[in-house]
């Protein structure tokens, strides 16, 4: 039988119709999703998939010059509570009465803790001990989360705080050697990537692109820990004995810059360290490089050197001390009101005559004079790898309300403000040879695979010849043994040094206050230490030649001891014109 | 009168009608297996398991290795907690603490002596700790150290 064929009615088309559209916008939907936006869709269901972590990388160590540590990063804990898995009292009782026991705390103290926080992961403490977080994490206490951290220790307690500075809680340095070389101690944090199963942990064997931590450089410093902690007892000792504001102490090897201990006070504690209190915030600088002062009458060695080096004096060269110099009106007097009458220049830096060195500055003009401060490093920072360094402050002829008065005071160390540390590069320049170097605090740098890169002396410039330098040389060893008794005269080293005693300057004019220093340098022909010592504002109104050099004195033989340096007093003296 | 369940036990001992005992056309499936077919499909089956045992293998190699990365950090760990604790130990902080415990006290300062002879070169290793003078040994070669002359090795 034959079967006829349906007839295309609308009951028929209509419904085909339908599902064919519907068919067709199926089919373009799928083409939109697996053609054309098939990148988008394949990204964010990776993205779905793939989970990632960041790797911590190793805080490079502090070293001392000898290899001690004197800063290092271990790894740590930080504990967290998730208040939702404390909801129930039993739970809550157990966990804290297990988490209290490992982090010897009481149990009511922690549920308190997270029971008045308004976060879900509540911080219960951080940089836990590491044994102490594996235990905890061991023991499966419930709600506790354990998040790997590093912590920043420091082995040698307080000693060098100043210098070595401060870590941040992100492990970035906030101040010292750790914020001048973040960027090498810090390294790079690496990147684990993973896909995860169903609960968020990773599926092994899943794919893994790893970017491995880069672990950051350790560091060596030119700071010896021996010396440093010597330097901070002396400084220490010192502000005590003559009720002292503070102070600084600066040991520096004068021919490569190396700076062997530099100590100041007030400065950075770890043991008393409160961030919390605002006055903690201003221990973070170190005062050696950020403060300024008048150094008095240490600045005769850059005006003495000067002139000799001018050729406009001789260390034979005499004039007559009247004891004052009348200059448009204004009186310079004698630090002691004395009147020393015919003087060598050697002997204006035995005596340390004002009117000495203004014979000297007039000699040499202010232009001249100028280009040797500038060529002593004296109006910029010394370029010490510290943070925030000051350049110091010159009046200079072209300055509003300059006048030659500046010049004359300027000539023994008043009108011009200076760091210490520029202050110990100056003199360091005028006994080296004439060689302006930089200081520096980093000996060599380490990377992890175990290369070192030594860091060179830095020759900025001459400042002058190095036969001016010895003549300058002569000239302070003469200072210091002046044929009679001087207090900082060391025992067993032949020794040169210059005292400084200077008010401290207030907006038009100077206050009762004073700063001692004394900058000396032993062994006399050859110096292997310049040792700078700085008392501010002490209350007994000594001199630095009565305050600061026989700590120099001190300092200079037991620091040459220690470097096994032999001793040569008694051959010097025997040997010396 | 018989029990119906003996006549029922009767009935199935009763020997089939002729026509039922010829024997049965039904097409059996024969069990003469190849041997070769066999081995096909011990191959197809082992081809099958393979993906699922290299998976198996892999998945606890994988769970091994994290577990040994997580060793591996917690090691790392440690030594760095030791390396902190041998610097502890020997600052000078702790060294003078010790000292003083001892019953030391600071020394005086050096008596230096001049003396016509040369002084010792430091060594930086303590003698005891330095290799030994190498010893002679009357062993003779091995007989086959002759032949390394004749094989051309890089420098």
């Amino acid at each position: 039988m034959a079967q006829s064929r349906a007839l295309g009615t609308r009951r028929v088309w209509l419904p085909a119709a339908f599902f064919g559209a519907f068919a067709l916008v199926l089919l373009g939907r799928l083409f939109q999703l697996q053609v054309i936006e098939h990148s988008q869709y394949a990204e964010a269901a990776r993205q779905e998939l793939l989970g990632s972590d960041t790797v911590f990388a190793r805080r490079g160590s502090i070293l001392d010059r000898n290899g001690a540590v004197l800063a290092a990063s271990v790894d740590t804990w930080d504990i967290y509570v998730n208040s939702r898995a404390w909801k129930d009292d039993s739970i809550a009782e157990s966990a804290s009465a297990a988490l209290g026991r490992a982090l010897k705390v009481t149990a009511p103290e922690l549920r308190n803790m997270v029971r008045q926080s308004k976060s879900v992961d509540v911080l219960i403490r951080r940089d836990v001990d590491y044994e102490t977080g594996n235990q905890i994490l061991r023991d499966g206490i419930a709600g506790i989360v354990a998040l790997p951290n590093t912590a920043r220790v420091n082995p040698e307690g307080d000693t060098g705080a100043s210098v070595l500075g401060l870590v941040g809680q992100d492990n970035t340095g906030l101040a010292g050697i750790e914020a001048a070389y973040n960027d090498l101690l810090q390294g790079k944090g690496g990147r684990a990537v993973f896909e995860r199963d169903t609960t968020g942990e990773p599926i092994p064997f899943g794919q893994h692109v790893a970017e491995a931590p880069v672990p950051g450089h350790d560091l060596v410093l030119t700071i010896d820990r021996y010396l440093q902690q010597m330097a901070e007892q002396r400084l220490a000792a010192a502000v005590t004995e003559h009720k002292a504001k503070g102070g600084a102490i600066i040991v520096l090897d004068p021919s490569t810059g190396e700076v062997l201990a530099l100590a100041t006070q007030p400065g950075l504690k770890y043991s008393t360290l409160d961030l919390s209190d605002q006055k903690s915030i201003a221990l973070l600088r170190n005062r050696a490089v950020t403060d300024l002062y008048e150094p008095g009458s240490v600045m005769k060695v850059v005006t003495t050197a000067a002139a000799i080096d001018q050729g406009a004096v001789t260390p034979d060269t005499t004039y007559v001390d009247q004891g004052v110099v009348y200059l448009y009106d204004t009186a310079i007097r004698n630090w002691d009101f004395n009147v020393y009458g015919t003087q060598t220049m050697t002997g204006v830096l035995q005596n340390s005559i004002n009117t000495g060195a203004v014979f000297m500055v007039e000699k040499l003009g202010a232009t001249i004079f100028q280009r040797y401060l500038d060529a002593f490093g004296f109006g910029r920072p010394s370029g010490i790898d510290l943070t925030g360094e000051a350049a110091g402050i010159i009046r200079r002829p072209s300055d509003k309300g300059w006048s030659p008065v500046d010049l004359a005071t300027q000539s023994f160390g008043q009108s011009i403000s200076v760091t210490p540390m520029q202050m110990i590069s100056a003199i360091a320049t005028a006994i080296n040879g004439g060689k302006v170097v930089r200081p520096h605090l980093v000996r060599a740098i380490v990377s992890a695979d175990g290369r070192r890169e030594d860091v060179k002396p830095e020759v900025l410039g001459q400042a002058i010849k190095p036969e001016t330098s010895a003549t300058m040389r002569q000239m302070l060893y003469a200072v210091v043994n002046p044929g009679r008794f001087h207090p900082g005269k060391p025992r067993d080293y032949s020794a040169g040094g210059k005292s400084g005693t200077a008010n401290v300057p207030i907006p038009n004019g100077y206050d009762d206050h004073q700063v001692a220093s004394f900058v000396g340098f032993a062994p006399a022909d050859n110096p292997k230490i310049l040792v700078l010592i700085k008392l501010d504002e002490n209350a007994d109104l000594m001199t630095g030649t009565q305050a600061a050099a026989p700590v120099f004195a001190r300092m200079a033989d037991d620091i040459l001891h220690y470097m096994n340096v032999r001793p040569d007093a008694a051959k010097y003296a025997a040997a010396a014109p | 009168m018989q029990d119906p369940g003996a006549r029922l036990m009767a009935a199935i001992h009763l020997p089939l009608p002729r026509w039922h005992r010829r024997a049965l056309r039904i097409p059996a499936p024969s069990l003469r297996l190849n041997r070769w077919i066999l081995a096909a499909i011990a191959v197809v089956a082992l081809s099958a398991m393979l993906p699922v045992l290299q998976n198996s293998a892999a998945t606890s190699r994988g769970f091994q290795l994290q577990t040994f990365e997580a060793e591996k950090t917690k090691l790392n760990g440690q030594i760095r907690l030791l390396e902190a604790d041998v610097a502890q130990l020997s600052s000078l902080p702790r060294v003078q603490r010790r000292a003083s415990e001892l019953g030391l006290e600071p020394g005086f300062d050096p008596i230096y002596v001049t003396v016509g002879e040369a002084g010792p070169v430091p060594a930086k290793i303590p003698a005891e700790y330095l290799p030994g003078p190498a010893r002679k040994t009357d062993v003779p070669e091995p007989w086959w150290r002759s032949l390394l002359s004749w094989v051309a090795l890089p420098d």
